[in-house]
């Protein structure tokens, strides 16, 4: 539609005025809008957006300028208290009767919107499943075993099944421009279909309010063809080798892979981000920092400072034992 | 329960007799308790108000750093409870007490003591709440407290005051309705029928059997979480076998009614309103009764909508939808009722009407963006975003704050005895309705954009920072509209009092009785034959006949 | 006491209602109390009912409650309730001896039956069985306990009954106080019924 096209113009041109000089530590994206369909679910669901909106314009024309024109027409200045009218019966049964056509019309739309973008699930296995936390994804391919966080690839052109879930509180999986969101309800399994339509890359965010830092967990989707997707699957399975660099001794030695997951080597903690292919990712922490060496290091020398509130404690390293941390995680491509 | 006969001659000039303050704390007469209301509704809107500002503030610019998250977080939590529990429900409450008895012709509420402890028992919880701040940290898990996120380990100790406030605030509210449902059965003045109840009353005798059967299960949830959180039960804790869903059932299962019990008090000020501003009788005086107990039955079946993302399966969803898209009826017929009032009337636009002319815009805006929450699929991908923050503010303010305002201005002259200026109403009135435009409008865009709500800051998105620090400057206005309406209120109670006790040209009791109104409001009550007693006292030549 | 404090007092209950429109208010108010108390009461049971399939609580009641017990003392409050029945009856009828003969034994059987309960939750914690040791634990000890609280609050309400009473102050048979508290203490007993239904009974049913 064409003002949805001009209003994205105006939108980021704006942009250009209000991004100053602010340090580049923290990423930009681009303009998410809703009634830009990139999955077949947004168009199922845009499709009833627009006819509502339709329908809701014409109700809100009406309320409007029968308003208005009441307000002209009786004013006191120009009708005396004598000439009070009053509206027929008829009126009664057309407030009636108007809405109650429409709410029958809109509820059999629903209905038929609801069906085509979430049927039934029917025990097929997920091709993907994905774990809320405080305040980042988890990211599983059980076809592969593949494992990762954050950053989500999925195929194009293909009906995918998201299992999500939670591991703590209530998250929420919105990707605006693929349409429904779902709640991730910890102790259930909720599930939605998606059909992504063309590659590229795609922004959403954790729309439960989950805690200190809901505002940083964003989701990021890389859509690819199916024949890239299925390399990176196999680029995800592949595992890191145990290498005596400084920086990998010290990631065992300082407890980090308690928490933390690096594939081939000893570290095996799952309850924080899997980092086996970390350096390969473009934001750091949800979607808070660019992926650098710099931002790593910032990170791990103080992550209160960064992300108060996330779980990872300051470990107090000096600074030549951060760098070299940073270093090797930045390696792990 | 009445155990001793209450006697407003015997009973009320005993609490008047104390010293000043101690009046107003003894004070059992249902007219200081309405203004008890009131000038708490004022105390809390200053402080709800200002949690707002430090919001607007924090979400100027992207990135910001002026408060931290975890400020951020209590603040918007404070913002939504104080505003929902202890501005809107008191301002409202407050005007349910004060003018019901004024308007069925009665002397007292039914319970004169009950009232004055339901005042205080909701002051109380307000207090206690706000206590949080000095005990470890104010609620910081929304105002609709999800679970797991409202256990121990995930949220502060805020969250006991939180339950502890809230029950207090919500045994307050059921007494007080209860005791607005037994004034309204038994204390009408001969020959008013409840065919000829006039619709604010209507509203408050719906609105009371809303809050007597919805307050209780939002009781019962917050004595579970009180346990959870003191005695570690395991209600809403899940991996001890809680559940997270129970508490979004039984919250909403209040909450939505709730919704309609912040709503329904201000239609009935409309519906006084448009009436006496139009110098005209109520279009459909059955039409808008009746469908307010069908709003106030159907609104216990609907609480699923705000479920409708958590995946309960589309079966269950489509009755939800189905219940949620059949409440937008009656509303609708409403919106119409009050236009149907206005045509063939003589329209004075004063800042009461002037409100009340507003609310119909705004709360069909905010009524058309609620349908669009009952389809479901279009509530897939609208809620919890910033859409959701501009639908709710379109209906809690320019719903029942307007309403409040245009109560405020229509009967001030009642309450005090004195005028508000017109002058500097007009400027509130634009002050305000372009900054909550200016704010809100915008936040529809906002989450058509992806924005989530209840983030404390956001990323350099193309469109956000520019929406947001006009949404921010909005608010702004809407502050420098409140200084004003303090001013005017300020000034006005500088000025001598009104000769005229009904300047108006209204139609209903209230205005029958002194301004302000007497220790014993009605020295003798005329018999009332139709739905416009005090019309038919000053037009005795064409009464109306119904 | 100082003495006007006394005659204060003295006055005061000369003036205890007897009205028409008092009666019927105290009467549409206690309706609406126990209206919206149920609601109250029936959140609670929704709670427990919800965790019954995953808390197994159909075993857990089993094998920890003593059905037999409880039946007893439910009997009991039954049989207060009968108790405040004729108390209200003696009292209509203007008879001030037997009313509080009557309203004595309804607050009896009441202590009675929250002893019975206290000694049950001894029973239980000895078992290990507290509030925070599994779902069926929260659920039974928030829906009993609120519950006996209610007992409680009713058992406040008529002790005071029982004093206005001995003082001869309830000798108008015009005063609707005790047909007011009535409302409230049958309700809590039929409370009582549908909780033992819940709890202790429906367990052996399914």
């Amino acid at each position: 539609m064409y003002w949805q096209v001009s209003f994205l113009r105006i939108c980021s041109t704006m942009n250009l005025v209000t991004a100053g000089a602010l340090l580049k530590v923290t990423p930009e994206f681009p303009l998410q809008f809703v009634l830009k369909s990139s999955s077949k679910q947004a168009e199922e669901i845009n499709r009833l957006s627009q006819y509502f909106f339709i329908a809701a314009g014409f109700i809100l024309l009406v309320v409007v300028v029968l308003t208005f024109t009441f307000l002209y027409n009786y004013n006191e200045k120009r009708t005396a208290v004598t000439q009070r009218k009053t509206l027929s019966r008829k009126w009664e049964i057309a407030m009636i009767g108007v809405p109650s056509v429409l709410v029958v019309i809109f509820f059999i739309l629903t209905l038929n919107t609801m069906q085509r973008v979430l049927p039934p699930v029917n025990n097929k296995t997920p091709d993907v499943v994905i774990t809320g936390q405080q305040w980042w994804w988890q990211v599983a391919y059980p076809a592969s075993g593949a494992l990762a966080a954050n950053e989500i690839h999925l195929p194009v052109k293909k009906d995918v099944l998201l299992l999500l879930r939670s591991a703590d509180v209530v998250h929420d999986w919105w990707v605006p421009q693929f349409g429904n969101k779902m709640d991730m309800v910890p102790g259930r399994d909720n599930f939605i279909w998606l059909h992504i339509n063309e590659p590229g890359t795609y922004y959403g965010t954790c729309s439960e309010f989950c805690g200190a830092q809901h505002a940083h967990m964003q989701i990021q989707v890389v859509a690819q063809l199916p024949a890239e997707f299925e390399n990176w699957v196999q680029q995800q399975k592949k595992l890191q080798p145990n290498t005596l660099t400084v920086g990998a001794q010290l990631f065992l030695r300082k407890t980090c892979a308690t928490c933390h997951r690096i594939g081939g080597t000893a570290a095996n903690g799952m309850s924080a981000p899997d980092l086996t292919h970390i350096g390969s990712r473009k934001t750091l922490l949800a979607g808070m920092m660019r992926n650098t060496e710099a931002n790593l290091a910032r990170w791990i020398s103080d992550p209160q400072k960064i992300k108060p509130g996330a779980k990872m404690p300051n470990f107090l390293l000096d600074s030549s034992e951060v760098h070299a941390i940073a270093s090797y995680l930045y390696s792990l491509k | 329960m009445k155990v001793l006969a209450f006697d407003i001659d015997r009973d009320l000039p005993q609490a008047h007799r104390d010293r000043k303050l101690l009046r107003w704390l003894s004070t059992v007469d249902h007219k200081q308790i309405g203004k008890l209301y009131l000038l708490a509704a004022l105390l809390f809107f200053v402080i709800g108000g200002t949690e707002a500002l430090l919001m607007r503030t924090q979400l100027a610019v992207a990135n910001n750093h002026f408060l931290s998250p975890e400020a951020y977080n209590q603040i918007f939590t404070m913002h939504g409870v104080t505003m929902i529990f202890f501005v809107m429900m008191p301002a409202l409450l407050g005007l349910t007490v004060y003018f019901t008895p004024l308007m069925i012709g009665a002397n007292e509420m039914a319970f004169p003591r009950l009232n004055a402890f339901s005042f205080w028992i909701t002051f109380m919880g307000g207090l206690l709440l706000y206590f949080s701040f000095a005990a470890g940290g104010a609620p910081d898990a929304g105002w609709f407290n999800y679970a797991p996120l409202n256990q121990n380990n995930y949220s502060s100790n805020g969250v006991n005051y939180y339950c502890m406030g809230l029950l207090l605030a919500g045994i307050g509210s059921v007494t007080t309705a209860i005791n607005v449902i037994v004034t309204v059965l038994t204390l009408r003045v001969k020959g008013m029928s409840l065919k000829r109840l006039p619709l604010f009353v209507w509203m408050a005798l719906v609105n009371s059997f809303l809050i007597a059967a919805a307050m209780p299960a939002l009781n019962a949830a917050l004595c579970m979480l009180l346990l959870d959180r003191l005695l570690y039960a395991n209600f809403f804790n899940v991996p001890a076998g809680g559940s997270a869903l129970l508490w979004q059932h039984l919250f909403w299962a209040f909450g939505h009614p709730e919704v309609y019990i912040l709503i329904l008090p201000a239609f009935g000020i409309f519906s006084e309103v448009f009436q006496v501003f139009s110098q005209k009788k109520i279009f459909g005086y059955a039409f808008v009764a009746g469908s307010t107990v069908a709003i106030g039955l159907l609104s216990f079946g609907v609480w699923m909508h705000h479920m409708f993302a958590a995946g309960m399966g589309n079966t269950v969803n489509s009755f939800f939808a189905a219940s949620s898209m059949l409440i937008g009826i009656p509303t609708g017929i409403k919106i119409f009722n009050w236009i149907g009032t206005m045509y063939g009337g003589s329209i004075r636009l004063r800042v009461s009407m002037l409100f009340a002319v507003a609310f119909l815009i705004e709360f069909t805006i905010g009524g058309l963006s609620g349908i669009a929450f009952s389809i479901v699929p279009i509530d897939w991908q609208m809620t919890d975003s910033y859409f959701v923050v501009a639908h709710l503010h379109y209906v809690f303010v320019g719903g029942s704050l307007f309403g409040v305002f245009s109560g405020l201005f229509y009967w001030f002259p009642k309450i005090t005895g004195r005028m508000l200026s017109e002058k500097m109403g007009k400027w509130f009135f634009w002050l305000f309705v372009i900054g909550f435009n200016l704010t809100f409008f915008l936040q529809h865009f906002l989450g058509m954009m992806g924005m989530a709500r209840r983030v404390y800051t956001y990323a350099e998105i193309p469109g956000y920072t520019i929406l947001n620090l006009l949404s921010s400057a909005g608010a702004y206005l809407m502050a420098a509209a409140a200084l004003v309406l303090f001013y005017n209120i300020y000034m006005t109670l500088k000025q001598p009092p009104l000769q005229n006790k009904d300047p108006w040209n209204a139609f209903t009791l209230e205005w029958y009785a002194d301004a302000p109104p007497k220790k014993k409001n009605f020295v003798d009550v005329p018999v009332v034959n139709s739905r416009r007693p005090f019309f038919d006292l000053k037009n005795p030549d064409h009464p109306d006949r119904d | 006491m100082s003495l006007d404090k006394r005659t204060w007092l003295i006055g005061s209950v000369k003036r205890i209602v007897t009205s028409k429109i008092d009666r019927m208010q105290n009467k549409i108010m206690m309706r609406l109390t126990i209206g919206s108390e149920a609601i109250f009461f029936i959140s609670l049971m929704i709670a427990y009912a919800y965790f019954w399939q995953s808390g197994h609580f159909g075993q857990a009641a089993t094998s920890h409650l003593d059905i037999f017990k409880t039946g007893v003392f439910t009997f009991l409050l039954i049989s207060s309730s009968f108790c405040f029945y004729r108390a209200e009856r003696a009292h209509r009828n203007g008879k001030t001896t037997p009313m509080v003969r009557w309203l004595l034994a309804t607050v009896l059987l009441g202590f009675v039956f929250l002893a019975g309960q206290a000694h049950e939750y001894y029973g239980l914690l000895k078992q290990h069985l507290s509030i925070s040791s599994s779902e069926f634990g929260s659920s039974f000890y928030a829906l009993t306990g609120f519950h006996a609280l209610h007992v409680l609050i009713g058992l406040v309400l008529i002790s005071i009954l029982l004093a206005l009473s001995v003082r001869g102050y309830l000798s108008n048979s015009g005063s609707s106080l005790l047909a007011t508290v009535g409302i409230y203490w049958h309700f809590v007993d039929v409370v009582w019924l549908c909780v033992f239904t819940l709890i202790y009974v429906l367990p052996y049913c399914i």
